[in-house]
């Protein structure tokens, strides 16, 4: 029934969009935006981080998407994109879809369902001789994805192994684009195409992107925008005051922080500044396989040692969220309320008394003030990194322990956390969809690639594979809730905070909507113009 | 001399030659290798994957067949592959050059126009206190770290105007790239200013104390005449070097400077590529950087060998 | 080119001199710019050394309170963006900075003295080897060489020392060579042979004194160029890690971005780095004069 509300809604907003005469929105204009880093490469499949995203999801389609006009990612809230309508077998194993007829690729050649097959076959490694990929960062999101059977031109089902209700909020991603078919690799990484709205144009290197309107684009009337020019900044700096001089109309995604907030709303007070939660977390990695934080006491001590706020307070001017693995309410769809995350250990408010707490156990094991604990903590050489390291070791200090920083090259970092190098590790992890699947399984299940700190708990592992499977939502939330509480008591990945930053436009810009739980979402830039 | 020519070119060769193992081996001593840069930015640590990069870039080959490989492509022209464009290396290099090119040039031109004159001035008034000013006005320029003086120059920028100097990709016109391109000139350019000021300085007064300037002057030409058509025409010479070899030095300089102006030229793009691990990117830029210094080196010896006629080649 | 005779020099500019006080003052009166430079070298060692004491916080500890807190009366140059004391923070980066100019000058010097010295006593081919080592080292500008070092090292303190170190080196050897050379066939070296002192011996004794002062008057020079290119190298996220509190790195992100908001965090450790580069080099010009008078000016 649901499925088939979305479908009409899907409809009906096509039908308005399509008849809507053309009053407000101007056409035209080329939107200038500032970047922050060299995106690895093009290849949304292959990289796991917003600065490929943001650019390049505007030249793909998926197969559905996240309404991008609402501003909460939620399994209510999908939209058909590439596909019109889909269905569910009885036993939801079956997910078939039906496509969108008269699409083209950038390059005029035109779009089917083998290109659906091509893509997610590359993703679950059946296709080994697929060029299309060769790096596959989120390849547990597709564990339960056992084949793509092509109907016909217009018709593709995805079988899985078992229900998962979270499978289609994982195709709505940006995450998710579809690749063509006669693509390769190389292409997709340096100057991919797509069916999307926008074609690149070219892709210098630590330099600039620049993207064009595709006239061929299937949505009519769309996109506004003539072109799409990204510069690659890498000096924050330096990106801040291009904004503030109106070089850019855009900030990079999150690029603000609280503190320079104030100092952009005061040079440019007709900023539109929008704060958000980046999706990304701030966590200890703690070596449970090594002295001397094989001792769970030691552990223990060492998570009732943290004080959330100062953290908080320094890093995002009180503004950060606190929460366990899931982003909390109001934003996210998964997180605890307040009063019963504060049941859970190292949430408590009363600072003083954990430490105390902390401190009897430290004497206990045999530290004090005269004789502390010497450890390091280890963390990838980048201020956004290091600075929550430096609050942490400054708190260290109060249970005796000696920290000290050890900065690693971010090139090794992997391979160090891996080797499990390191006695603690201060890290962050970030999530393409806002959902429980995703966050446990790449982190916490024993199977994931990316459980860096190699986390294995058979209950755990059992407790993700039921509640992915759990089709009502409400049984699912209290199953995720138990996984939490286990999580926390275990100090399997301490949270510090569910980090939050500011996105600022010139007011100028006009329909772009920011995602609330999923800044990896809603960069299609289709209804996005400029009045001016 | 001719034989004296021969010579000089074939150890620009060796130094050349001495240079491309240098860096090779240098390279593959830096922790961590594309691959890893690579999974690294995906999120993923996956061996497999990692391997399957190495291999596609041809990293697990014997370290001596990937120096033959380049040193083999270099004769023929060929840079090779960037690892994290996938493009040829040349492709991602020469549009770089112009624009380093032309700071540097900027720069220089900044740096003589301000340094001889000043450095004249000086010697002249050697030991008043505007000679003592200029010292340490130069003193202060070889001081200052050029990425300060960088950023000094944005946050006056911002302050007075509103706006920075941010460098657009296609300037429009002449003017205007001179325009962007002028402020991290001068800002380059006043380290070298400050050194030119020095040289020409003490070159001056070792000039003013030679013979043939006490004659001239006994001869009773006028002050002015005998430093500046005497003295100055002589103390040039060394100055001349210096400014050769600080055209070849002032890559140093841009680096901080490109980065703080985010100026997409070659050398800050060397500090990019040695982060990426982009090998080939990195190996042919530091060729380039030692085959320009090395070249204005022998140019300046040749300019040498033509100016002054005192300097025998024997050897 | 012996050792210059400093007291005979002074004599002759007809000073009065009894007791080494006197002769400071007026060593002071005739190089100005040379005291000025002595004194804020001075400091500068003074306050690396003396760090702990002079330092009011901790340069590490954080203080949500206090973040970007403008200079005033507790924190005197302000706080940065974690809250930390940023007089605190400039005072134990001058230890950073000594360090780094001290290990990388000393090391390069060490180093460049012994090849310099084996390669003009030895001569042949050992010396065509080193020659031609050199030159490689040489073609690449001094900062670049010392990027693609720190790269290859890895950030850290001693690394970082090393890097800066080596491509110190060619020009110690070079000098030390050419003297080494020429002092080879002086009358007092042919007598020391004469006598049958061995050549390390020579070397050492006789030799490497010859060569101390254009070596001093190198090293000065090349103490300021290795404060700069740490401070160049940390900027580019290439040098010194966190938590040590060095200038340039202090320069380059977190600084860089609250350019209006908070600017004493451009300014205090930029106008360090600069005053300590100045004062090294106003001593390296002053001691140039007077220990090399062929460069006098």
């Amino acid at each position: 029934m649901r499925l088939r509300v979305a479908f009409a809604a899907g409809t009906l907003a096509a039908f308005v969009l399509a008849a809507a005469p053309v009053f407000a929105q101007k056409q035209g204009g080329t939107l200038k935006i500032s970047h922050r880093d060299n995106p690895p490469s093009a290849s949304i499949h292959e990289e796991a981080t917003i600065s490929v995203v943001q650019p390049f999801m505007a030249v793909f389609n998926n197969l559905v998407m996240f309404d991008p006009n609402e501003k909460t990612n939620s399994p209510d809230k999908i939209v058909p994109d590439l596909a019109e309508s889909w269905s569910y077998n009885p036993d939801q194993t079956k997910l078939t879809f039906k496509l969108r007829t008269g699409v083209k690729w950038h390059d005029g050649k035109p779009f089917s369902a083998k290109d659906v097959k091509c893509t997610w076959d590359a993703l679950i490694g059946q296709e080994e001789k697929s060029d299309l990929i060769r790096k596959n960062p989120r390849k547990i999101w597709y564990s339960n994805l056992k084949d793509v059977t092509v109907g016909s031109d217009t018709e593709v089902t995805f079988v899985l192994g078992r229900p998962q209700p979270s499978f289609l909020s994982m195709l709505a991603a940006g995450y998710s684009p579809v690749y063509a078919c006669h693509a390769n690799g190389r292409d997709m990484r340096s100057k991919p195409i797509g069916t999307g709205p926008f074609k690149v144009v070219d892709f210098k290197r630590n330099e600039a992107i620049k993207l064009v309107r595709n006239p061929d684009y299937w949505k009519k009337g769309r996109p506004y925008l003539d072109a799409i020019d990204w510069k690659i900044v890498p000096n924050r700096s330096t990106r801040t005051l291009g904004f503030v001089a109106g070089e850019f109309d855009m900030t990079f995604d999150s690029d603000v922080t609280f503190p320079m907030l104030k100092d952009v709303k005061a040079q440019k007070p007709d900023a539109v500044c929008e704060a958000r939660p980046t999706n990304v977390n701030t966590n200890i990695l703690i070596n449970r396989d090594a002295p001397p934080f094989d001792k769970p006491e030691l552990r223990r001590a060492l998570v009732l040692a943290i004080d959330q706020k100062p953290f908080n307070d320094i890093l995002f001017e009180g503004q950060a969220l606190m929460s366990a693995v899931m982003l909390p309410p109001p934003y996210g769809l998964w997180g605890m309320p307040k009063e019963v995350l504060e049941t859970l250990p190292g949430f408590g408010s009363d600072v003083a008394k954990n430490r105390a707490e902390a401190r009897q156990i430290m004497e206990k094991l045999g530290y004090s003030k005269d004789k502390p604990l010497k450890i390091k903590v280890a963390t990838r050489n980048i201020a956004i990194y290091r600075d929550p390291a430096v609050i942490l070791i400054d708190q260290l200090k109060a249970i005796y322990i000696d920290a000290e920083l050890d900065p690693i090259d971010t090139t090794v970092w992997y391979n160090k956390i891996q080797r499990k190098d390191y006695s603690v590790g201060m890290n962050l992890t970030g999530g393409g969809v806002d959902d429980p699947d995703t966050a446990f399984y790449e982190n916490f299940h024993s199977a994931s690639d990316r459980n860096y700190t190699a986390y294995k708990n058979p209950e755990i592992d059992a407790l993700i594979d039921k509640q992915s499977a759990e089709l009502d939502r409400d049984k699912r939330k209290k199953i995720v809730w138990e996984i939490e509480k286990k999580l926390a008591e275990d100090g399997a990945r301490p949270v510090i905070n569910h980090n939050v930053a500011n996105t600022c436009w010139t007011p100028q810009m006009k329909g772009l909507v920011l995602q609330h739980n999923g800044i990896y979402n809603g960069w299609r830039f289709e209804d996005v113009w400029l009045d001016r | 001399m001719g034989s004296y020519l021969v010579r000089r070119f074939l150890l620009m060769a060796l130094t050349l030659f001495g240079m491309s193992i240098l860096i090779f081996v240098m390279l593959r001593l830096v922790p961590g290798d594309i691959a890893d840069i690579l999974v690294d930015a995906a999120g993923i640590a996956d061996p497999k994957e990692k391997a399957k990069i190495a291999k596609e870039l041809g990293l697990d080959r014997p370290i001596i067949e990937q120096y033959g490989q380049w040193i083999g492509g270099l004769t023929r022209g060929d840079l090779g592959f960037a690892y994290v464009s996938e493009r040829p290396a040349i492709e991602e290099i020469a549009p770089r050059i112009p624009i380093s090119a032309k700071l540097t040039l900027m720069a220089l031109f900044f740096s003589v126009i301000l340094g001889v004159p000043f450095g004249v001035i000086s010697a002249v008034r050697q030991n008043t206190t505007l000679d003592y000013s200029l010292r340490v006005l130069s003193l202060s320029g070889l001081s200052l770290p050029s990425f300060w003086l960088g950023l000094l120059v944005l946050m006056a920028s911002v302050h007075w105007f509103g706006t920075i100097p941010i460098y657009t990709n296609e300037p429009r016109g002449f003017l205007q790239e001179v325009g962007l391109l002028a402020i991290p000139a001068a800002v380059v350019g006043f380290r070298s200013s400050a050194l030119i000021m020095r040289l020409t300085r003490s070159s001056m007064l070792e000039v003013m104390r030679q013979d043939y300037i006490r004659t001239a002057r006994s001869k009773g030409a006028t002050n002015t005449s005998v430093n500046y058509n005497h003295a100055l025409r002589n103390a040039l010479l060394p100055v001349v070097t210096i400014i050769g070899i600080e055209a070849a030095f002032l890559v140093g300089g841009l680096i901080v400077t490109e980065t703080v102006f985010n100026i997409p030229g070659v050398a800050r793009f060397l500090v990019e590529a040695i982060r990426w691990r982009d090998y080939p990117i990195v190996q042919n830029l530091v060729m380039l950087i030692a085959f320009v210094v090395v070249t204005v080196n022998f140019l300046v010896d040749m300019a040498y060998m033509v100016l002054d006629p005192r300097i025998k080649y024997a050897d | 080119m012996a050792i210059i005779d400093h007291e005979a020099e002074l004599h002759r500019a007809g000073a009065n001199i009894t007791g080494w006080r006197s002769q400071l003052v007026f060593t002071a009166r005739r190089y100005p710019l040379g005291a000025i430079g002595a004194v804020i070298v001075l400091t500068f060692v003074f306050t690396a050394v003396f760090a702990n004491f002079i330092a009011p916080f901790d340069p590490t500890s954080t203080d949500s309170k206090a973040s970007l807190a403008r200079p005033g009366s507790v924190f005197w140059l302000g706080a940065d963006f974690m809250g930390r004391d940023m007089f605190s923070r400039i005072v134990y980066g001058a230890r950073i900075s000594l360090a780094v100019g001290m290990g990388a000058t000393l090391m390069g010097g060490l180093l460049g003295v012994s090849i310099g010295l084996m390669s003009g006593y030895l001569g042949g081919a050992f010396d065509l080897l080193t020659q031609r080592l050199l030159d490689v080292m040489q073609s690449l500008p001094l900062l670049v060489m010392a990027l693609v070092m720190a790269a290859a090292l890895g950030p850290s303190l001693e690394n970082t020392i090393v890097a800066i170190a080596i491509p110190l080196v060619p020009t110690v050897a070079r000098v030390v060579r050419s003297s080494t050379l020429s002092l080879r066939e002086q009358p007092f070296v042919e007598a020391a042979r004469a006598v049958g002192m061995g050549e390390v011996r020579i070397a050492v004794r006789h030799v490497l004194p010859n060569t101390l002062a254009p070596l001093i008057v190198l090293g000065t020079a090349q103490l300021g160029s290795a404060i700069l290119v740490e401070a160049s190298l940390s900027f580019l996220g290439l040098g010194i890690p966190e938590p040590y509190p060095s200038w340039g790195r202090m320069l380059s992100e977190s600084a860089a971005e609250y350019v209006r908001t908070a600017p004493w965090l451009v300014i205090f450790p930029g106008v360090a780095i600069s005053m300590t580069v100045f004062g090294t080099n106003l001593l390296g010009d002053a001691l140039r004069d007077i220990l090399d008078p062929r460069q006098r000016s």
